[in-house]
């Protein structure tokens, strides 16, 4: 099952991505439409956060490409937002909060350029929109996790960008968190942004998202949820795994041959 | 005394020139290594030390003198080599980081002594002092040297000043950094020569062996102190320029000791006092906040037996001696005595002849930690399906933690339950 979106925010054209020379997601090739929230579902190995960490330049593409905004993604870079996983940095790093949030403005300040005012009445604007205010002058050693993940979005609305890649935003977060989180992610598709999200949980997902991309090493499905969210489909990603597709990406990785052939 | 005086009076502009010297090779590696313990990279620093030395000494026999230029130069060559050496190793083969790191600093070092011991029987009359690279001469850096290597030094700071935000932010989160279109690799190639370029400063004071504990102590020492990158760094760089600044002072009244040793010793007694002392962070602190955490356990404890006690006559305000404390549950003796003492001073307890009687204030604490107490019992057989005889010693703990936040959110999921599962009074 494979919709496709017209004019769409974001296009994967053939996209094959390695990870430490083994190949996790094969051939995807897909659009998604603008102007929505969608969720990248799978489990576990499903190469969910490799896709958009290949969307967003942070691997190395076997081969394929990503067209965003129908252009290569340095042209559009301050349009585009990264939420990495919460656990991917130490979190007991001599910061504040504020200065997180601040990060979120360096792209468009480029190098050299220190924070301004208005940069920073915007992270303050960013915070009060995850309800993170209170918090400004915190360390952020001394958050809890849903805190952490509160104060990544804030970083990533600073950046006020038009499409939002986000992984895994709702993981071991509290309730009020997931609630605020959710809010945000509505208002932001609301006002006509896209936000992309790998997401973990089956029955959330059913709630949250308008498009779905059932990810299992290859594009299982992708469309608006209604057509894509059918027990069939489910049952294809999680319960089908591909052995021999597991096998062929391990005898890669050993013999260290490119996914594409070069002379 | 004497000594002092004369040191610190800078008459002799010999002095002067050493102070400085000192100061600003010790600073400008602290700086630079802020970044490098940022990114947990000691050892890489380490190993970048030791393999300057093949460089300075190739240099000295290419070049046959001792000029500055000409020894920064073979150095930071032979320094760089090395880190893309590591890179090399860690990247194509099995070898993990840990083991190239190991490998090219006992490596390059014992190519650099091989080279030093050559030279030093070459009986080339220009190579007296070079074996102060091994241990650092702070006062030796005088004339030239001094001009060349303060020159470097300023440049260092300079550099790291420039690019500090986006060095804070590769720092911190690398693929962010990336994310949002920052050169990273060309940053983490300025930060990397940087790094070597500290080294190949910093080892005139401190020399190749110890030139890590240069690069890295300060920091590490500076982390116990703040939480914020500017001021760590700051702090670092006055750190490491107190260090370097006693370590020219004993290289001047004590030519024959080598600096190195002195300026390592005396930032990692700083960084020990910090390890100690430092409030927050420090093992005292943290070791007193314990001792105080451990302090209101016994105290709610107490105060709660004392309620249940309550409970059972259904008379909270009798007064009640150690003994039927002591029944009730195991208190420490003797630090029983002193929580009751200090309970009635805090005005929980009040004292009669031997008895205690919790006051009304005391009474309200009692029984909040027996509410908490069966409100988590009950949680944890409602929502955790424990069997009720499995739940007590979880809510023995957990009493003493639960926020009044979640106090809150148990007494609204649980819609203020009356009973807990031993059908005790849920005390409200």
């Amino acid at each position: 099952m494979k919709i496709d979106a017209p004019h769409p925010a974001v296009e994967f054209h053939d996209l094959t991505v390695s990870y430490d020379k083994k190949p996790v997601l094969w051939n995807i090739d897909m659009t998604l439409p603008k102007g929505a929230l969608i969720g990248i579902v799978g489990p576990n190995g499903a190469g969910k956060s490799t896709l958009i960490k290949a969307a967003m330049g942070l691997l190395p593409l076997g081969s394929g490409y990503v067209r965003i905004f129908d252009q290569p993604l340095d042209e559009v870079r301050q349009r585009v937002s990264y939420v990495p996983q919460r656990e991917t940095v130490d979190w007991d790093f001599p910061t504040s909060v504020l200065d997180v949030v601040l990060m979120g403005r360096y792209g468009k300040l480029g190098l050299f350029r220190r924070p301004r005012k208005a940069d920073k009445a915007l992270a303050m604007e960013c915070l009060r929109k995850v309800g993170m205010e209170a918090f400004v002058k915190r360390q952020i050693s001394q958050l809890s996790g849903g805190q952490q993940q509160r104060v990544f979005l804030a970083r990533a609305l600073a950046q006020e960008a038009d499409l939002y890649f986000m992984d895994e935003p709702f993981a071991g977060v509290d309730a009020a968190t997931e609630t605020a989180i959710l809010g945000v992610l509505k208002e932001l598709t609301a006002a006509g942004k896209t936000v992309i999200v790998v997401h973990n949980d089956l029955q959330s997902a059913a709630e949250f998202f308008d498009w779905i991309i059932l990810l299992n090493m290859r594009l299982v499905a992708v469309g608006p949820i209604s057509q894509v969210f059918t027990s069939d489909l489910l049952q294809e990603a999680y319960g089908g795994k591909l052995t021999v597709l597991a096998e062929i990406s391990e005898l890669i990785k050993k013999r260290s041959v490119p996914s594409r052939e070069k002379y | 005394m004497e000594q002092l005086k004369t040191f610190f009076s800078f008459a002799d502009p010999n002095i002067v020139s050493v102070v400085v010297g000192a100061v600003l090779l010790t600073a400008s590696s602290a700086v630079v290594g802020t970044f490098t313990f940022l990114k947990k990279k000691a050892l890489v620093g380490d190993a970048v030390a030791h393999a300057v030395l093949p460089g300075i000494c190739l240099a000295f026999m290419l070049a046959g003198n001792k000029n500055p230029l000409v020894l920064i130069i073979g150095a930071f060559v032979t320094g760089w080599l090395s880190l893309v050496v590591m890179d090399f190793i860690t990247e194509r083969s099995k070898i993990k980081e840990d083991t190239a790191i190991a490998l090219v600093l006992s490596v390059s070092f014992g190519i650099g002594i091989l080279l030093l011991t050559n030279i030093q029987h070459s009986g080339n009359a220009a190579q007296t002092g070079l074996e102060s690279f091994l241990f650092g001469k702070a006062a030796a850096l005088v004339g030239q040297d001094l001009v060349v290597f303060s020159i470097v030094a300023i440049i260092l700071i300079v550099l790291v000043a420039f690019f500090f935000k986006e060095l804070k932010l590769i720092a911190f989160d690398e693929n962010f950094a990336k994310a949002i279109g920052l050169p990273v690799k060309g940053i983490n190639l300025l930060l990397t020569s940087l790094t070597v370029l500290a080294v190949v400063t910093g080892i005139q004071a401190v020399g190749v062996v110890l030139m890590a504990a240069m690069l890295i102590t300060p920091a590490a020492a500076a982390r116990f102190w703040t939480n914020d990158v500017l001021i760590m760094t700051l702090l670092a760089a006055f750190l490491g320029a107190f260090a370097g600044l006693s370590g020219a002072f004993i290289s001047y009244t004590a030519p024959s000791m080598p600096t190195g040793p002195w300026i390592v010793m005396i930032i990692s007694i700083i960084a020990l006092i910090s390890f100690f002392f430092a409030p927050k962070r420090g093992i005292i602190f943290r070791s007193y906040e314990q001792a105080r955490l451990q302090q209101t356990i016994l105290q709610e404890n107490v105060l709660k037996e004392l309620y249940r006690l309550g409970e059972i006559d259904d008379d909270m305000f009798r007064a009640r001696s150690t003994e039927e404390l002591v029944a009730r549950r195991h208190f420490p003796k003797g630090r029983l005595k002193t929580t009751l003492r200090r309970l009635c001073q805090q005005g929980y307890l009040s004292q009669d002849d031997g008895l205690w009687q919790l006051t009304n204030e005391g009474q309200q604490k009692g029984k909040r930690t027996v509410k908490l107490h069966r409100l988590w019992e009950l949680y944890l057989s409602k929502y955790m399906r424990i069997e009720p005889d499995h739940v007590h010693e979880d809510a023995e703990t957990i009493e003493h933690v639960i926020t009044p936040e979640i106090e809150a959110e148990l007494e609204r999921i649980m819609d203020f339950p009356d009973r807990d599962p031993h059908d005790s009074k849920i005390p409200y």
